[in-house]
Parts: C-alpha cells; sequence; structure tokens
C-alpha cells in the first residue's frame, strides 16, 4: 500500500498555464525550451558517459547483398557456379538438412577508396567516397529466415513476442532533447513484416512509440493530425476558446495533475503544430544542399529529402531517426531472389543521398555525437537462388556500417567465410549491435529495462554484448 | 543484474548455443598442493592450456557472478560433470563425444562456441588433448551448485493468493453495507475523512459511462432528474444494467483481456469470423450468463456435450473457442513445432493472465524464478493443448475456421442433398464422358465440311509452338504462342483458294481454356476488302468447337486469309484451324455428308440430358447455402502427455510430464485427467472450480478495477509474488464469495459496487472543503484507501461514441461484422460508420489515429489495464484530426437547427440572444451532462457574436464552439 507522501509538484497557478502560450518565439520552440510530454528529462540517468545523442538508421528494407557490395569475395569469382553444399537457413528451418547450391559471381566490379583503401563495389561509388569514416561491422548475423520475424528482430529484438522497438527504448531512456518534438521519428515506415510494431513502445508508455512521417510511396512528409486545413489565425482563436473554457471549468470542478496534464499537452500540441511544420519543411535549404542529397535529381530525390529531413530532425534534437528506403509490399524492395541486377536500381536511388548526408553531418559537426547505422534486416546468400540470377535471404552472414558517434573510422571489423556466407569471425549478433548502439548513447543494455508483467524487460533480453573493438578509444 | 527471469524461445542457433554449452569462468581456487606425481604434466597442461583459454574466451558471458545460462555450472569438477539442461559437457576421453568440445569445433551450426567466432586451431587442439587424457581439473567445488528459486510448490500457500477463499464474517455478510464497512476500517485507521457523495448529476453522468459507456442523453437526465422516487439511483442501476448498452461495454472490457482483435499483425490476414467471438462476449453480458460458465465456454466449449443442449447455445459455446484462437501469431514461421509450441505459449499466457492472474509463461524455459510454477507444470499444460490443432500448416500456415453447428434437421438434410450432389455428379460425369466421345467424332465429320486449313498449312511469322495439352484440336495438334506482349510481330496466315464464288461462313478452331488470351484477333480477307473479329479464347459455347467470325463474299480464283494476330494479348493464343463453309440459299453446302441424322439426334439427347443433370446439381447446391464458419481450434483426439522442452527449445526435450494444472493450487483434481481426452475440458472446469481461489478473486478485482478506477490488486493480471498484494484483503475475499454465491453473476456484482457510499463519493472535493483533503491527496494519491471516487477519463470507445451520441449520428444496432467484403489484408483500412466503437474491427496494422493516440489497448497480449498517458498527440488528434472535425460540424448543424424550435424560457430578452442561450445550455447538457454556469454562457456567447448574420459565419462559429466542447476537460474527464 502506498501511503508514503509523494513529491508531487504543486499545481501551478491556472491563469497562467491555460493561456500563456500564445507568446512564445518560435526560435525558442524550436530548439525546445520547456519541458512537458516529450520528456526532456532522461527518464534514467545515464548509466555512463555518452559518445552519442543521437542514432540516424537508414534502413535498408528487404536485404542487401554483402558480397556486392561492402563484402569483397574474390573466390565467388574464380569459383562461380561451382555447385556446393550450404546450411541453407530456409531449408534447415524446414528439414535440418543442407542443401546444394550455385555460387554466383557478384556483377558488380570492386574498386578500392579512400586511404584504407577499403573495397566497395560500384553499387555505392558515393558511399565508398566516405569509407575513411565508417566502421564496417562483416560478422553480423541474426534470427528470423523470412522478411517479417527478421525485421521484427531487427527493430525489437523479438520475433514472435510484442516488444518495444529500439528508437522507443532510446526514447525512454534518454528523453527527447527538444520538449516540442518526439525523440523517435520513423520516415516513410512499412505497413508490412511487422508494420507499427517496428516502431511501437509495446509495454513502455505510449509516448515512447515512434512518431510516423509520411509512408512508402507518398510524396507528402508529413505527421498525421499536425496540421489541419484552417487559417493559422482561425485555429489561434479556437485554441484559445478551448484554453478559455478549460480555465473555466477547471476553477468550477477544482484542479488535478492529470487535469493540468492535459492542459499542457494541449499547449504542447499545439506548439509542435508550429514547430513541426518549420521542421518539416525542406524548402528553405538552399539549392547546393538540395544538390549535396540528390533532391534535384528524380532517381534520388525522394530518398534525398528523406535523409535531408533526419539531418533536420537531428539538429532539431530528435534522439532516433529510421529513415526508411523500402515499400508495402511483402517482398520489400532489396528483395531480389530472381533479378540480383535491380539492385543497381535500389543503390542509385540511395547512394547519392547517403553521401550526401554524411558530408552534410561532417561539414556541420554533427557526425561527432550523431551515430549513422546502414543496414538491413539480413544479408543475402552468396550463391543463386533456385540456380536462377537472384540471391536468398541470409541471416548467417551480412553486413552494416556505422559512422560517427564514437565508432572507428575506416575500420572494418569480422568476416564472413570465403564465399560471404556464415560469419565466422568477429561475429556481431543483432543483440550485440543493439547493446553497442546504446552503449555509445549512454545507456547499459543490462541496465536498461522496464518492469511488465512481474519482471524486468531490456532489448537484448539476456543476450548482447558490447563489442568493444569496434569503438574509438 | 541481470533481470530477467523468463528467457522465451527463439531460432535454434541461438538458443542451443547458450543452452547446451557454457563455460563459467573459473574461480581461483588454489591448487591443491597434494596433486600426485602422474599427474603433474596433466595439471601442468590445464594450467598453462587450459584455464588460460577458458578465462579468455569464455568468462565474459560465463562468469558464475553474470549469468549461468544453459544451467550449466563449470567453476568446479564437480559443475561439468553434474552437466546442464543438455547434460554432462565433458565425457572424459572422449573428445568427439563432449559437448564442449563439440561446441568449439564449430561443425555444427547450431551448436557454435564461443559466439564470436571459432577459437585458433592450437587452443582446440589443447582441449581435445585435455579431454583425451582424461580431462583433468584440479578444481575442487566449493560454490555451491543448488539455483535460486522462488517460492517452493509445497509452500505456496504462503502466498495469499493461493490460499482458500475466507467467507466474510457473520455479521457482515449479511450487512448490505458490508463493503463500505471494510473500507471505512482503514479510513479509520489512517485517519481519513472520505469525501461527501457527489451530486446527483455527477452521478447519474458516472452511472451512464461506468455501466454503458455513453453519455445519458438531455432526456435521459431529465427524467431522472425529474423522479422522485426515493430509490431512483437503485432504479437506474437496474435499468443500466438491464441495457443492451452494457453488454457492449462490458464486452469490450473483457475483449482488452482477451487480446482481441480482428486480424493478425504480419501480412495484415483479416479474421473474417473473430466478430462471432465478440458478439458472444456482448449477447453473454447482456444475458448475465455466469461467469463460470462464460470460463469454461472459451476454454473448451468445443468439448461440451451438445445433446439435449439448443442450437443457439451450441453455436455459443463454440464460438466462444474464439478466444483460443485470436493470438498475434507468427503464420510465417518455419519452424512448425516451433510454431505450434509458440502458439500453445500464447495460450497459456493469455489464459494464466485472464483467468488466474498468473505469468504462467515464465516457467517455459525454466521453473518459475519466483512463483510456484515448475517448468512440468507448463508443460502439464501445454500437453492438454497440444491435442488441439490450432492452424494448418503450410509455408504460411492458416488459422481454423469450422462451419457452425445446424440443427438436427438441418444436418440430415444436408447430408440427404450432398448425396443426392453425389449420385447427379456421377451421372454427370458418365454422360459427359460419352458426349465428349460422340462430340468427337461429330467434329471430325464436320471438319470435312467446307475448305479445312489446319495449322500446319498455316504460315506462321514470329515464335510458335505446337501443343497437344488441351484434347478437341482439328488435326495432330495445335499452335501456342505465349502469354504477353511481344516485341516482334507475331501472326498465323491461315489461307485458300477457292474453286467458287460465294458466301461462306468463316470459322476459327481453337481449343479453350482459362490460361488463353481474351483479345485473339482475327483478320478476315475477302472480296469486300478486310474485316477484323477480336475472339476470347477462354471458352466455346458448350457443344461448339469452332468460333463463327461471321459470313463474307469470297471470289472464284482468288487466294484470300484468314491472319491471326498474337502479339498483344493476355493469354496463351492459339491457333488450330480455320474452316470455310459455303451457304447457298441461307443453307450451309455440305461437300460431303455429314454425321448421320440419327446420330445427330442423339448426339442433341445426349447433350439435353447433360444441361439437365447439370441443372440438376446446380440446383441441389444451391439448397446448400454456403456454412457460416467460427474461428477456433480442432481438437484432434491425439491425446499424448509431451515432455519438458529444455530452455524452451522444440527439438531439446527432457522427460515426459503427465498432463496437469497448476500444482500450487490445491486440491490438483488431476484425477478428472484421462487417457480418452486431452483434458481441455477438465481444466476449464478446474479454472472455475469451487477450490481454485484465483478465478473468482481475479475476475472480482476486474470487476472492481473496472468500476472504481483502482484494483484492489493493483496488477489485474498478476496475482503472483511480483504482483501487488491486495489492499483489501477481506474485501477482495468477499467479493469472490458473494460472486460465487450469486452463481457468478456479474451484474450483481457490479450492483453491489455501485450501490457502495465508495463508489458514489466525490472525485475531487467540492471547493469549501480544506484541509484534510490537500493531505489525503499527498499521503494516498493512489486513492489505495478509496477516500475519495476514481477521476475517471473517458477510454477512446466512450469518448468516439459521446461524440456520435452528441452529434446525434450514433447508430445502435447489436452485433455483426463491420469488416468491409473483400478485405484481404488490414493496411490502410478506412474505419467508417456510426456504430459503437464496439463494433468496428480491432485491425492490428491499421488502428484508428484516434485509438492510438488514446491509449487504447495492446492489442497482441492479454491486458488488465490500459495505459493512461498525457501526451501532446492527443491535442493534435482532438483539435486536428478530420473525423473530430466532423464530429463538431455535425453537433453544430444539428444544434444550430434545433434550437430554432425550443421555446424561449424567459421573455424579457431579445429572442436571438435567447435562442444562442437555449442551444449553450443544450449543448452543455448534451456534452457535461450538467447546465452552464452564467460566466461560461457568456463566455459563448461572446464568441458566438458575430456582425452580419451569414449563416455559414455562423455555422463555422458554433462548430469551433462544440469542437471546443469536445476537447475541453469536461468532456474528456468525468467528476
Amino acid at each position: 500500500m502506498n501511503r508514503q507522501p509523494t513529491t508531487m509538484s504543486r499545481r501551478r497557478a491556472l491563469g497562467t498555464s491555460a493561456c500563456g502560450f500564445g507568446a512564445l518565439a518560435a526560435s525558442a520552440m524550436l530548439t525546445g525550451e520547456s519541458l512537458g510530454a516529450f520528456e526532456k528529462v532522461p527518464t534514467q540517468p545515464f548509466h555512463h558517459l555518452p559518445k552519442a545523442k543521437r542514432i540516424i538508421f537508414l534502413f535498408m528494407q528487404g536485404g542487401v547483398s554483402q558480397v556486392d557490395s561492402f563484402d569483397q569475395k574474390p573466390l565467388l569469382q574464380k569459383r562461380n557456379g561451382e555447385a556446393l553444399l550450404f546450411d541453407d537457413a530456409r531449408q534447415l528451418a524446414k528439414t535440418g538438412r543442407r542443401t546444394t547450391h550455385k555460387l554466383m559471381d557478384s556483377p558488380w566490379k570492386f574498386r578500392r577508396y579512400g586511404e584504407t583503401g577499403k573495397p566497395v563495389s560500384d553499387l555505392f561509388p558515393a558511399t565508398a567516397e566516405h569509407v575513411d569514416d565508417l566502421c564496417f561491422l562483416h560478422g553480423m548475423h541474426t534470427e528470423g529466415v523470412a522478411h517479417g520475424p527478421a525485421t521484427l528482430f531487427l527493430h525489437c529484438g523479438a520475433s514472435n513476442f510484442i516488444r518495444p522497438s529500439f528508437g522507443s527504448w532510446v526514447f525512454y531512456g534518454l528523453g527527447s532533447e527538444n520538449a516540442n518534438l518526439p525523440g523517435f521519428v520513423t520516415i516513410a515506415p512499412s505497413v508490412g513484416n511487422g508494420g507499427p510494431r517496428n516502431y511501437g513502445s509495446a509495454f513502455l508508455p505510449p509516448q515512447f512509440q515512434g512518431t510516423k512521417i509520411g509512408s512508402p510511396g507518398s510524396k507528402q512528409l508529413e505527421i498525421d493530425s499536425l496540421t489541419r486545413d484552417l487559417p493559422m489565425a482561425e485555429q489561434r482563436t479556437q485554441v484559445q476558446l478551448l484554453q478559455q473554457m478549460n480555465a473555466q471549468q477547471l476553477r468550477r470542478r477544482g484542479g488535478t495533475e492529470e487535469l493540468d496534464a492535459a492542459i499542457k499537452s494541449m499547449e504542447l500540441a499545439w506548439r509542435m503544430q508550429q514547430v513541426g511544420p518549420e521542421v518539416l519543411n525542406l524548402s528553405q535549404e538552399s539549392p547546393a544542399t538540395l544538390h549535396r542529397y540528390g533532391i534535384d535529381d528524380p532517381t534520388t530525390k525522394s530518398y534525398g529529402e528523406k535523409c535531408l529531413l533526419a539531418r533536420r530532425l537531428a539538429e532539431a534534437g530528435v534522439r532516433f531517426i529510421q529513415v526508411n528506403y523500402g515499400d508495402n509490399s511483402a517482398n520489400p524492395a532489396w528483395d531480389q531472389h530472381s533479378n540480383l541486377p535491380k539492385h543497381a536500381t535500389h543503390a542509385q536511388a540511395v547512394d547519392r543521398p547517403i553521401a550526401g548526408l554524411l558530408a552534410d553531418l561532417k561539414e556541420r559537426g554533427l557526425l561527432e555525437d550523431t551515430i549513422v547505422w546502414w543496414g538491413g534486416e539480413f544479408g543475402r546468400t552468396p550463391y543463386a537462388q533456385n540456380n536462377g540470377t537472384g540471391r536468398d535471404h541470409n541471416p548467417g552472414g551480412f553486413t552494416v556500417w556505422l559512422a560517427g558517434g564514437g565508432f572507428r573510422r575506416g575500420y572494418s571489423y569480422g568476416s564472413t567465410d570465403e564465399f560471404g556466407f556464415q560469419s565466422i569471425q568477429g561475429k556481431v549478433h543483432m543483440h550485440d549491435l543493439h547493446a553497442t548502439l546504446l552503449h555509445q548513447m549512454g545507456l547499459d543494455h543490462e541496465r536498461l529495462t522496464f518492469r511488465h508483467a512481474g519482471r524486468d524487460f531490456r532489448l537484448t533480453d539476456v543476450y548482447g554484448r558490447v563489442i568493444t573493438d569496434v569503438i574509438e578509444s | 543484474m541481470l533481470p530477467s527471469f523468463s528467457i522465451p524461445v527463439r531460432n535454434i542457433p541461438l538458443v542451443l548455443r547458450c543452452i547446451a554449452f557454457c563455460l563459467l569462468a573459473l574461480s581461483l581456487i588454489a591448487i591443491r598442493p597434494s596433486a600426485r606425481a602422474d599427474d603433474s604434466e596433466k595439471l601442468q597442461w590445464f594450467e598453462k592450456k587450459i584455464r588460460p583459454a577458458l578465462i579468455e574466451h569464455c568468462q565474459d558471458c560465463h562468469a558464475v557472478d553474470s549469468e549461468a545460462s544453459g544451467g550449466l555450472l563449470l567453476d568446479s569438477r564437480d559443475g561439468w560433470q553434474a552437466g546442464g539442461d543438455s547434460g554432462a559437457a565433458i565425457v572424459p576421453g572422449k573428445p568427439a563425444e563432449s559437448l564442449l568440445f563439440k561446441a568449439m569445433s564449430y561443425e555444427n551450426p547450431e551448436l557454435q562456441m564461443p559466439p564470436d567466432g571459432k577459437l585458433p586451431a592450437e587452443v582446440i587442439a589443447a582441449v581435445r588433448q585435455w579431454i583425451s587424457d582424461g580431462a583433468f581439473d584440479p578444481r575442487r567445488g566449493e560454490g555451491s551448485l543448488e539455483r535460486k528459486s522462488g517460492l517452493p510448490v509445497d509452500r505456496a500457500q504462503e502466498h495469499w493468493s493461493y490460499r482458500p477463499i475466507r467467507p466474510l464474517p457473520e455479521e457482515l455478510a449479511s450487512a448490505s453495507d458490508w463493503i463500505d464497512r471494510l473500507i471505512e476500517l482503514q479510513l479509520r485507521e489512517a485517519e481519513y475523512e472520505p469525501l461527501e457523495k457527489a451530486s446527483e448529476r455527477v452521478l447519474v453522468r458516472r452511472l451512464y459511462f461506468d455501466l454503458t459507456g455513453l453519455p445519458p442523453t438531455k432526456e435521459q437526465l431529465d427524467a431522472y432528474l425529474r423522479s422522485t422516487a426515493s430509490n431512483r439511483y437503485d432504479q437506474l442501476v437496474d435499468e443500466l444494467l438491464e441495457s443492451p448498452r452494457f453488454g457492449e461495454h462490458f464486452a469490450r472490457k473483457w475483449m482488452d483481456v482477451v487480446r482481441y482483435a480482428d486480424s493478425i499483425t504480419l501480412r495484415g490476414f483479416v479474421l473474417p469470423e473473430a466478430w462471432r467471438y465478440r458478439d458472444y462476449l456482448i449477447e453473454a453480458f447482456n444475458a448475465d450468463r455466469p461467469f463460470d460458465q462464460m470460463v469454461i465456454e472459451q476454454v473448451a466449449g468445443d468439448m461440451l456435450p451438445r445433446e439435449g443442449v439448443d442450437l443457439v447455445q451450441q453455436q455459443r459455446q463454440v464460438i466462444a473457442t474464439g478466444f483460443l484462437a485470436l493470438g498475434n501469431t507468427n503464420l510465417e514461421r518455419q519452424d512448425k513445432t516451433q510454431l505450434d509450441m509458440d502458439h500453445i505459449d500464447e495460450q497459456l499466457q493469455v489464459l494464466g493472465s485472464a483467468f488466474l492472474g498468473q505469468t504462467i509463461g515464465c516457467a517455459r524455459c525454466h521453473d518459475h524464478k519466483f512463483d510456484p510454477i515448475p517448468t512440468a507444470d507448463y508443460y502439464a499444460l501445454a500437453g492438454i493443448f497440444r491435442s488441439a490443432e490450432a492452424m494448418d500448416h503450410e509455408n504460411v500456415s492458416k488459422w481454423i475456421e469450422t462451419p457452425l453447428p445446424v440443427s438436427e434437421e438441418e444436418e440430415s438434410r444436408r447430408l440427404v442433398i450432398k448425396d443426392q450432389i453425389a449420385a447427379a455428379q456421377k451421372r454427370l460425369q458418365t454422360k459427359t464422358k460419352l458426349l465428349a466421345k460422340m462430340e468427337q467424332t461429330a467434329n471430325q465429320s464436320q471438319i470435312a465440311r467446307g475448305i479445312v486449313v489446319d495449322d500446319i498449312d498455316a504460315k506462321l511469322v514470329g515464335s510458335w509452338r505446337a501443343s497437344q495439352s488441351v484434347t478437341g484440336y482439328v488435326g495432330k495438334s495445335y499452335l501456342v504462342a505465349e502469354t504477353g506482349v511481344a516485341t516482334e510481330p507475331l501472326q498465323a496466315i491461315f489461307s485458300t483458294k477457292f474453286k467458287k464464288a460465294g458466301e461462306y461462313e468463316v470459322r476459327v478452331a481453337f481449343t479453350p481454356n482459362s490460361n488463353r488470351t481474351s483479345k485473339a484477333k482475327y483478320q478476315v480477307q475477302h472480296s469486300d476488302g478486310t474485316s477484323e473479329v477480336v475472339v476470347d479464347q477462354r471458352k466455346l459455347a458448350r457443344g461448339e468447337s469452332w468460333f463463327s467470325l461471321g459470313k463474307f463474299q469470297f471470289d472464284k480464283g482468288k487466294e484470300n486469309a484468314v491472319t491471326l494476330f498474337a502479339s498483344n494479348n493476355d493469354g496463351a493464343v492459339i491457333a488450330d484451324a480455320v474452316n470455310w463453309i459455303l451457304y447457298e440459299k441461307g443453307k450451309a453446302v455440305p461437300s460431303r455428308k455429314a454425321t448421320s441424322k440419327e446420330d445427330l439426334v442423339e448426339l442433341e439427347g445426349l447433350r439435353q440430358e447433360v444441361k439437365s443433370l447439370e441443372a440438376e446439381r446446380d440446383s441441389l447446391q444451391s439448397k446448400l447455402s454456403p456454412q457460416q464458419k467460427y474461428l477456433t481450434v480442432r481438437e484432434t483426439g491425439k491425446v499424448r502427455n509431451i515432455p519438458v522442452h529444455i530452455r524452451g527449445d522444440v527439438h531439446n526435450l527432457g522427460g515426459t510430464v503427465p498432463r496437469g494444472f497448476l500444482t500450487a493450487v490445491k486440491p490438483s483434481l488431476t484425477e478428472s485427467l484421462s487417457d480418452e481426452s486431452s483434458g481441455r475440458l477438465e481444466l476449464a472446469r478446474w479454472l472455475v472450480a469451487d477450490q481454485n481461489p484465483l478465478s473468482a478473486r481475479v475476475y472480482a478485482n476486474r470487476v472492481w478495477l473496472w468500476l472504481m478506477g483502482r484494483g484492489l490488486v493493483s496488477t489485474p493480471n498478476n496475482f503472483g509474488t511480483t504482483g501487488q498484494a491486495p489492499t483489501h484483503p477481506e474485501l477482495l475475499d468477499g467479493l469472490a464469495m458473494k460472486l460465487k454465491q450469486s452463481a457468478w453473476s456479474t451484474k450483481a456484482l457490479v450492483k453491489s459496487i455501485v450501490l457502495s457510499d465508495a463508489y458514489q463519493r466525490q472525485s475531487s472535493p467540492a471547493q469549501r472543503v480544506d484541509g484534510g483533503y490537500a493531505e489525503m491527496e499527498e499521503m494516498d494519491p493512489q486513492n489505495s484507501l478509496y477516500w475519495r471516487a476514481a477521476r475517471r477519463r473517458l477510454g477512446v470507445e466512450a469518448m468516439r461514441d459521446a461524440m456520435l451520441s452528441v452529434s446525434g449520428e450514433i447508430a445502435h444496432k447489436i452485433g455483426g461484422s463491420l469488416i468491409k467484403s473483400g478485405t484481404k489484408a488490414d493496411y490502410n483500412y478506412k474505419h467508417e460508420g456510426a456504430r459503437r466503437a464496439v463494433y468496428q474491427p480491432v485491425f492490428r496494422n491499421s488502428l484508428p489515429e484516434l485509438y492510438e493516440a488514446f491509449d487504447f489497448a495492446d492489442t497482441s497480449v492479454s491486458i488488465g489495464e490500459r495505459p493512461r498517458s498525457t501526451v501532446a498527440t492527443q491535442g493534435l488528434v482532438l483539435m486536428n484530426h478530420p473525423w473530430v472535425v466532423a464530429r463538431a460540424k455535425k453537433t453544430a448543424k444539428r444544434i444550430m437547427a434545433e434550437s430554432r424550435g425550443v421555446e424561449s424560457e424567459s421573455e424579457d430578452q431579445a429572442p436571438s440572444e435567447l435562442g444562442d442561450a437555449e442551444r449553450i445550455r443544450l449543448l452543455y447538457l448534451r456534452c457535461f451532462g450538467r447546465e452552464p454556469d452564467p460566466k461560461e454562457s457568456s463566455l459563448l456567447l461572446g464568441f458566438l457574436q458575430t456582425d452580419g448574420t451569414d449563416t455559414q459565419e455562423l455555422e463555422k462559429r458554433w462548430t469551433q464552439v462544440v469542437h471546443s466542447m469536445f476537447a475541453s476537460l469536461d468532456f474528456r474527464y468525468l467528476e
């Protein structure tokens, strides 16, 4: 029974709280000065000194092929077409047996880039210019052979149980840097393969769920219900009427913490309504910036806009920004089972925007404390699927890269086997990646917990370890 | 510190890597100096090669003070000898049989350690050597091998919830105010002065929302306030309990507990029959079906006897089992054994939370860390569900839908019809075969009529291939051009020279099939030029083997062609033959003797026969209306006990456990289980058995929570040792006992609670009160002593329904599916209509924005109490969502139209002003259940003041007024 006195703050005086929203300057709102619905104060104090303040996750939905992008395997060329027995994850789950497949060489050439001489394929020539700033994890492995489970696992650290998304954990752990904006935003998320669960807060309090901006296929990058088709002056009149009404009601019935909070959340909504469109508005960016992100080119425009928006959100203090490259189909964008050359279309759409984002962040000094995380839910097989011209899913080995936020620069960690199939050395499980990313944000994955249904839950369940080798000392 | 004690099961490799294998750090125990001389070499080997390797490669994850995963303790020789969940880690002398070595050698992809990569070859060789030499280990265990665990089963009674329900003391049991007396006890002890009874207006509004989820209409409010009966409150309670709106409201509350939804997240599959379960709940709550019966029906309604049970009830009890099938299942999971066990796990979790307040799922991988639920109990329960199939397995498995029971007469009628259909079908088959034969013969004679050019004589442009796949072709085969749009020209040209001028009918042959093109383009060359005919090659009229392109004139001695163009098609294009038949005086000229007249008669007769047989079959079929189905599981009758799944892994099995119930609850009643039945019905009965103290307590606590805003146990889904203890144990037991004594009547329980003083108090003090209030608020902000009424916030459904009520749009109709026909996936579903929220489909991928913003229950797990957040997105939705704006507009229109007819109360004021004031009063009564005070009235009157009489402007103002009211505190928070 709870009979200890609680540290409840006394209610604030009514009049100031009810109508005090009008005078706030837009600039103050953009940086977010007041506390409120989007908790600015960390829910839990830092576990240790953070190296990064925010994460931009460039999600390549469907699974990019590692051996065609960043994990060069010369042996594939030499032994192209050779039939070998593989631990085909799909068949293994179904039958427990290995299957024969033919090795397939990459159709793309690899060239060396940067001082580190890192080989990158012709799929990503623009990103390749930044290899000296990137930290490659070639020994990734994860769970789930199908998109649905693997996508959920990537986001929530679990595929079969309803768990909070990575972004929600970060938001919950650190709060938002800007009280007028949510701490977790996902740009154009797919409705498939787990859909909202991939940015849901599950049992964490609902304010920590991801706010969706736009959707795949739509040109509008908007937040639902953020704006209304009504002149600003009339909206202002209406909000004023509402708050006057609330003030009267509060005087009549007496106030409570919750009623105060409700009034405050209204004010915040009103402020967000004014700040939000400003942050979402890309039109004030210079032509040079638009060019840098490839927004002036129809091929790269869509993802370029999303990357630029991500930078604006990062500047405004959003903790976790996911930039999705995907669609709403059951076989998402990068899912080239039968037509590997199509990888080029997707690479063209994202390569320049990603390079633009990296350059822009670096120039603005944001890369120091921003982690850019690039990757998909799994990789692809080095062999041809059904002797065709595509590659199947591969959770057993793939590559992600990280930039900024205190990760080692121009560094490659771990490796897959000689064909690029299974991760064999410097293995990093998805849980480990989660743990490591949290670590850089100042959070200990074992202590970032939430009590639910009688026990403490965490993102990494009972697994995960911080990969210290990839952290800059 | 590792807080977790439930290890969810995941894909094999990861599970196994932690299950089968585990190395613990070696505690620094001094080497015993008495090691024998012949051991000294082995000792050196161990110290030089083995100990450092273990420390370097294994210590991070496998130390005593971190995590003893896999259940294997290795901090002593005894540890690896005793082994973990999968048995001993080392078989001395036999590296190949030692799990430790197997894992290190990375041979088996499911068993690889350490997880971040294979160890250097020399380390592996050293370990092999060490094991081969007998695994000499100088360490003698000092650490305890015993693992920490929670309350053991034999001491379960130490925890309050497993103890029997205590009856109320005599003097309380018979008292009508027993609830308040028990609450008062604690209030007095704490020296609290509870708040006074709320005003009548407040109470009416509270009662309407609590029992029906709707606001009282102005008329209902008036009627209550006008009533002079001394028991008008009691009367209202009875009235509302009898309202069909009660069942709708309470069903929705229970739907949270059972994770109700109409779709599955992955791929957005719609569960088209789930609504029947929802309607079952509404009917059951309205009929006040005993709750114990509802429990039995939901868990095992399909196994209840049907003899002597009326049909409607038969249907109800099977529909209730939808409870078992509503999980948000990962149907795509490829390991189907794992999928089955995951599904059972989900069922057990919901069943445990909903009825028992137990976190049973925690015992899947190991004994419950805190509660007296051993893993054996978990698999004893899981065994009961193992014989019920929840899915038909395919690549993407499919949930089970079963035809609803029908009456015996209907059943036998259907059987008779089915037999008749089968008989008709058989006759039809025979005749069809015969007909096909005759037609073939007849065709061949028909072919002889006129001029025929077969495909082998056709001139081809582009790529065609010969085929015989579909029979009925002319000659030896026919030609096929593939589906699609060809870039090259693709044509088949059939031409002939005419010996005789005149009118010919031009016919083409193709073997019709569903994969054919629907737009084969034929060009006919004739003496008047060319004509084009587009032909659907998917079908031909019955009995026909030619398609007529029409009649055309042809000149003597000229060569004319029929060309088939195939380059742009939506199916395979077939070129078989072309036929020209000369007509004279409107009649075909047979160039050779056709089929004999007798044969033709017989053929025609046969055709008629087939036709009438088909008609007979079709009419029989139409008597078999498609059977209605319900969502459920399928009992297979394959009764068996299942083994413990070590660490929850379906491929790592331990000893078999007999089916049973929770052993912590005594008596266990497992003797009711037999080898003949799975035990699900017995389980259902055990859940609500008199001896089981959990279910009645858990349900009584829920109803109390729904009405009082806070459970006596504040963790309604967790009555285990990690849950909260009841604030008022006697009260909880009293409610549970009364529930049982009233034959588990929900309505009786509701009534006793809402009649209490505790329910009827003010939620905040009227302003004149001071002093004690502030202190109570400080000391007991959660109101765990019930010194005030709960501060209610409308749930999202009530808020939505209230807006629809005020706008006058709400459509009250009970039951039925609102899922738009043709909805295959739930993505981007547009929720529409004015039915109550409870009837709107609950789509896991497409919850309405309003639901998302206002804390609708998570639809994937059992929810005992929804979160209650206050966030800015709520403000955004309330102010900007088009649905809310539309309701405000409707309400404004309604109020503007309506109040013109309303009589003004005072006659000495200007009529227009009076109208507005009266409208405002009406709005206040409808929205807030009260009159506006003068200041409120004047605020709105001022706002409505416009210069002109522009109706559009006026309507806009009214809309803004209503919209503000919807978003205001008094609409969303009850007093």
